[in-house]
């Protein structure tokens, strides 16, 4: 596994010297690929980073570096650009390719309330800006969260149209989430949010099984404006090729 | 065919009912400037007893909704003392008050946004006095923060409220009557977050604004020791910052109102008269509604007319 050192550190320093993003406030891939119904507040921006590792059961460990630009555009929307890095950017498969640019937004429809979870949509597209990236993605998510005393449990499920399939690829596959989400510390402390998830997602190429995994991640409150977070997971189900160990670190920062 | 018919209504009324219940989340980021956080940076001993403040209203809040406010000793002796544990834990950043109360947020988060931007207004306000700013550039940043704030559809009126009318709705004083030292705790937080103004105003520089807030903090701990359960009425800002009241009136009546608000909503969640939930949710807005967003200021019978002289005094 080859680790670009001062990459990562530009990476995950940057955004410490200027301006935090709610750590109850949960995004995709910070740390864990679940997200809650909540859009960030109207007129905040943050910058989010995270490096990703995945151990491959067959295949060399690939690293992931994710940059992301979120920004309240409207109450109760966001939206997002966001482009992933591969190391590895020429054995990548599927519709997510090294250097391609992603954008999306996230609309909140409404807050939870005693009868009823709160609903989000998320609208995507990946244009094909990256290695060996052909035609647009598209991407829509369903997303529900609802609470439960302190513990909030999350449902994401989502469908990608792939633009233009290559090889084996398939045209389109479905993913689902279930997450759950807690703030550890009360009633003394509130800077530390647990989140756990399974989720089973259809392989990229088509005749395999589905890759499906379990995820654990801590968001860490570190200051106003810095939430730090960490992650760890599993397949334990889907190709020959799936991830045996998967662990991301990252932080957000909103101003 | 009866068996689904009742199925089919039960469904539609979950659905009216849960329709009834839509609200949209609506959160709005901070007003951005230089000087935002000079407070946590620069006044960290008072910023810290703002961080406790916080924790106080929402644990009140969710205690009384799920004891149904019953319970004396669970809100004076058990809910009262895990707010002074968490004050004195010395906490450096805001709790999330979503953890401290998620059956409240439920229940009325229309008036949560609007307690929350005010208290984001409260925030600048300790900042942009805290910061070093000529006086030229602290009006200006006032006025700045007001505008942005009055510009949100959860903005509180900057008209003065007849709070010694609103003190005499069906089911005022509610709270203070059954819970005396929560009341008073809640009321030495509101002289806190009052009193600073004036004294950080006079203060020249960083300093003397640490010197000048120290009696103050002294003062409002000595009061969570011993509530002040005397008191007959919330602290107003132009008892304690009259400068700060007469030259930034709107501000003064925002707080003020705000205060008043909190108290409102402590005595509907403590009234015998709302038996349900949904019957207090349904006060909390409708007071909400007509008394204090600013939304309701062509039809707001609190209103006190310009030059209705001055709110009477209060024991403290």
């Amino acid at each position: 596994m080859r680790i670009r050192l001062p990459l990562l550190l530009i990476i995950l320093s940057c955004p410490l010297v200027v301006l935090a993003l709610d750590h109850d406030n949960l995004d995709p891939n910070r740390p864990i690929q679940m997200e809650d119904a909540y859009a960030i507040p109207e007129g905040e921006i943050g910058l989010e980073s995270g490096v990703r590792f995945n151990d491959r059961r067959r295949g060399r460990t690939g690293v992931i570096f994710q940059p992301q630009i979120i920004y309240g555009a409207f109450r109760n929307t966001q939206i997002e650009i966001q482009t992933d890095l591969l190391t590895e950017p020429l054995s990548a498969v599927g519709p997510s390719r090294s250097g391609d640019l992603h954008l999306g937004v996230l609309y909140n429809f409404n807050t939870e309330t005693l009868q009823l979870p709160a609903f989000a949509v998320r609208v995507e597209a990946d244009l094909p800006t990256g290695v060996n990236s052909r035609g647009i993605d598209t991407q829509i998510t369903g997303i529900m969260t609802r609470s439960f005393g302190r513990l909030r449990a999350h449902l994401n499920a989502g469908y990608t149209i792939v633009g233009q399939a290559q090889g084996l690829e398939r045209n389109g596959s479905y993913r689902f989430v279930a997450a759950l989400s807690y703030p550890v510390g009360y009633p003394n402390r509130f800077r530390e949010t647990l989140i756990l998830d399974v989720y089973t997602r259809q392989s990229d190429l088509v005749g395999q099984r589905n890759n499906t995994g379990i995820e654990i991640g801590i968001r860490h409150q570190l200051s106003s404006r810095i939430v730090v977070d960490a992650g760890v997971g599993t397949e334990f189900y889907g190709p020959a090729d799936r991830a045996a160990a998967t662990g991301t670190v990252g932080l957000s920062v909103g101003f | 065919m009866w068996k689904k018919a009742l199925i089919v209504l039960l469904l539609v009324s979950g659905v009216v009912a849960a329709c009834a219940q839509f609200e949209q989340r609506d959160k709005r980021f901070y007003y951005r400037a230089l000087w935002n956080f000079a407070l946590r940076e620069d006044l960290k001993e008072l910023d810290i007893d703002f961080n406790g403040i916080d924790f106080g209203h929402s644990h009140l809040y969710e205690n009384l909704l799920l004891t149904n406010a019953e319970d004396v000793q669970a809100i004076e002796d058990r809910a009262r003392k895990e707010t002074l544990r968490f004050i004195a834990s010395r906490p450096a950043l805001p709790p999330n008050e979503e953890a401290i109360a998620p059956t409240y947020m439920k229940l009325a988060w229309r008036a949560q946004n609007t307690f929350d931007e005010a208290h984001a207004l409260h925030r600048a306000t300790y900042d942009i006095y805290v910061a070093e700013l000529s006086s030229e550039q602290r009006e200006q940043a006032l006025e700045k923060v007001l505008r942005f704030y009055k510009k949100s559809p959860y903005a509180i009126t900057g008209h003065r409220l007849d709070h010694q009318r609103l003190d005499t709705l069906p089911y005022s004083k509610a709270f203070r009557r059954r819970f005396p030292l929560f009341n008073a705790t809640i009321w030495a937080y509101h002289y806190l977050q009052i009193a600073v103004y004036d004294p950080l105003a006079a203060a020249p520089d960083l300093k003397s604004k640490q010197q000048a807030v120290q009696p103050i903090l002294d003062r409002y701990h000595r009061y969570l020791a011993e509530p002040p359960v005397a008191w007959t009425f919330m602290p107003l800002t132009a008892e304690y910052s009259p400068r700060f009241a007469q030259q930034l009136p709107e501000i003064a009546n925002i707080f003020d109102n705000l205060h008043m608000l909190h108290d409102t909503i402590s005595d509907i969640l403590t009234s015998l008269s709302f038996r349900t939930w949904d019957e207090k949710r349904q006060e909390i807005y409708r007071a909400l509604d007509s008394y204090y967003l600013a939304s309701a200021d062509q039809t707001n019978p609190m209103i006190i007319p310009v030059g209705g002289g001055q709110e009477r005094g209060h024991r403290h």
